[in-house]
């Protein structure tokens, strides 16, 4: 489902990724590990497209996402599903209008929109904050209904940045307990995250970065 | 069905959230494309009054006083066959001094005293639309004058020139103004979009991540510019309309070109909506200039 094949990018002559290989299948759930700055958000950005290598390929669902026209880049993400520690929902909208933005985008018709939403957000357990604000919700909430635009489409990849950055332990659970179904639903997951109980609340392959490069070790969580 | 509507609430959401750099930027594209809009109007008063002026003009054949009957038929049949000449009419010398001594009766003692009527007889010719151009109107008047007993062929070639020249130098002008107030109307709405683009940098990342083309993240920022521009020019007919109505109103009171103002003319419909598509077209160029730049920003 996803293959990085001696991918190498620097900023200003550091390193954020160098030379790293690997794989993910498809149904797989991964864990990014890695302390701030060790590339575990430019390798995400690189799966969407966000960020083009200086040398290696990415692969993504079977397309090279490192030849990928710029009018290519949007139906590759339409395909992955991605969750940020910031949320990055519109704030004048209402959760049921953010939920259906991917579909909007997509030209999905207004009564499929209205199904898909209400299953996302049900399948989130915030079907009944439908109408109201985001700001007006709990962070963990917010984080769900993110989590529920991620997931609206049917992507076969979800990819989350820190998805647990801003919540308590209590959420962080609820929130990787979500993670995990959407995965039983066939969804490769990939979440990247410096949180160490987040390891310990996923038993799947973790792969860790340190300064751009891969551990030679990888590691199954607890 | 939906993605348009919400592709035009969109739009408005735009508008409407920076309502006061919007009304800005609509005003001074209004002025800006007025300036344009005078120039413009002059030139259509101008062409038309050329026009005008054109369709009067009479072109005086003379002929040479030694020529035969049989010549002057000839002229005749040539000017007949002639699908320039739209018609044309003959003068004896006997009626060009009944004319001569009609028009100017204290003078008529200065042909007495030559003995004979010094006055050619000539055809008044009036051309046809199509060869109504200063440059036809030569072209014809250099065949004709080549003609056997065809003396002279006179018209008013140096108004023609003058007025010919002036519309043509009101046109570069006009041409001028226009390119340059165009570019400074693309520029105000180009900025404009700009704002509205800072102001939403988000969403518009937010956009992108979940897999909006280009085109459908652009066209909010058309139909803005596309609004702004055609709102401006739109009150930029008003405010033009206002000032030639206040023109014309002077002109009859202060009553020096009494008369005149019946001459002029607004545009017509068809170039009203002419320049409020030029506005149109403007705007979408200034949020396209906008939206090339943004694009060149990373998610």
């Amino acid at each position: 489902m996803i293959q990085l094949i001696h991918v190498t990018k620097q900023y200003d002559r550091r390193f954020a990724l160098s030379d790293v290989s690997l794989e993910i299948e498809k149904g797989e759930f991964v864990l990014l590990m890695g302390p701030s700055g060790a590339g575990k958000s430019t390798l995400l950005r690189m799966l969407i497209g966000a960020e083009r290598p200086d040398d290696g390929q990415v692969f993504v669902n079977g397309k090279n996402v490192t030849t990928l026209k710029a009018s290519e880049i949007p139906y590759l993400r339409r395909k992955v599903g991605t969750v940020f520690q910031d949320f990055r929902l519109l704030v004048n909208k209402s959760v049921f209008e953010n939920v259906a933005l991917p579909l909007l985008v997509q030209g999905v018709s207004q009564g499929d929109i209205k199904r898909k939403v209400t299953e996302a957000l049900r399948a989130v357990g915030v079907e009944h904050k439908r109408d109201q604000l985001p700001m007006s919700l709990s962070t963990g909430e917010q984080q769900r209904v993110c989590i529920a635009r991620a997931i609206v489409n049917g992507p076969v990849v979800l990819l989350a940045d820190e998805p647990t950055g801003n919540l308590d332990p209590a959420l962080t659970g609820e929130i990787i307990e979500l993670f995990k179904l959407i995965n039983l639903r066939g969804t490769t997951v990939v979440v990247a995250t410096h949180d160490p109980s987040v390891m310990a609340q996923v038993n799947r392959r973790v792969i860790t970065l340190v300064q751009g490069a891969l551990m030679p070790a990888e590691r199954v969580g607890a | 069905m939906r993605t348009i509507f919400y592709l035009l609430r969109e739009a408005w959401a735009n508008i409407s959230t920076n309502r006061t750099t919007t009304m800005v930027a609509i005003l001074t594209t209004a002025f800006t494309l007025a300036c344009v809009g005078v120039f413009l109007l002059l030139y259509v008063n101008l062409r038309a009054a050329a026009g005008w002026l054109q369709d009067d003009i009479k072109i005086m054949v003379y002929l040479d006083d030694r020529a035969m009957a049989a010549t002057v038929s000839e002229v005749e049949q040539q000017l007949r066959g002639d699908r320039a000449v739209g018609a044309f009419h003959f003068i004896s010398k006997e009626q060009a001094l009944g004319e001569f001594k009609a028009q100017f009766p204290s003078d008529s003692h200065l042909l007495e005293g030559l003995g004979q009527n010094p006055l050619p007889a000539s055809f008044v010719v009036t051309l046809t639309p199509p060869f109504r151009s200063p440059d036809a109107i030569t072209r014809w008047a250099e065949r004709i004058g080549g003609f056997a007993g065809v003396a002279k062929v006179d018209y008013n070639q140096d108004w023609i020139d003058a007025l010919s020249t002036l519309i043509r130098s009101i046109e570069l002008v006009a041409i001028g103004i226009g390119l340059i107030l165009s570019a400074a109307a693309v520029t105000i709405i180009a900025n404009t979009i700009r704002l509205t683009l800072f102001a939403r940098r988000d969403e518009i990342a937010i956009l992108r991540l979940i897999g909006a083309t280009k085109t459908f993240i652009r066209i909010p920022y058309l139909l803005e510019g596309a609004v702004l521009g055609g709102l401006g020019s739109g009150i930029s007919l008003f405010m033009l309309k206002a000032l030639y109505e206040l023109f014309r109103q002077q002109m009859r009171t202060t009553g020096r070109l009494s008369g005149l103002d019946q001459l002029m003319m607004f545009f017509p419909l068809s170039i009203c909506l002419m320049l409020v598509v030029v506005g149109i077209v403007l705007g979408c160029a200034g949020s396209f200039v906008s939206l090339r730049r943004f694009d060149e920003a990373k998610v």
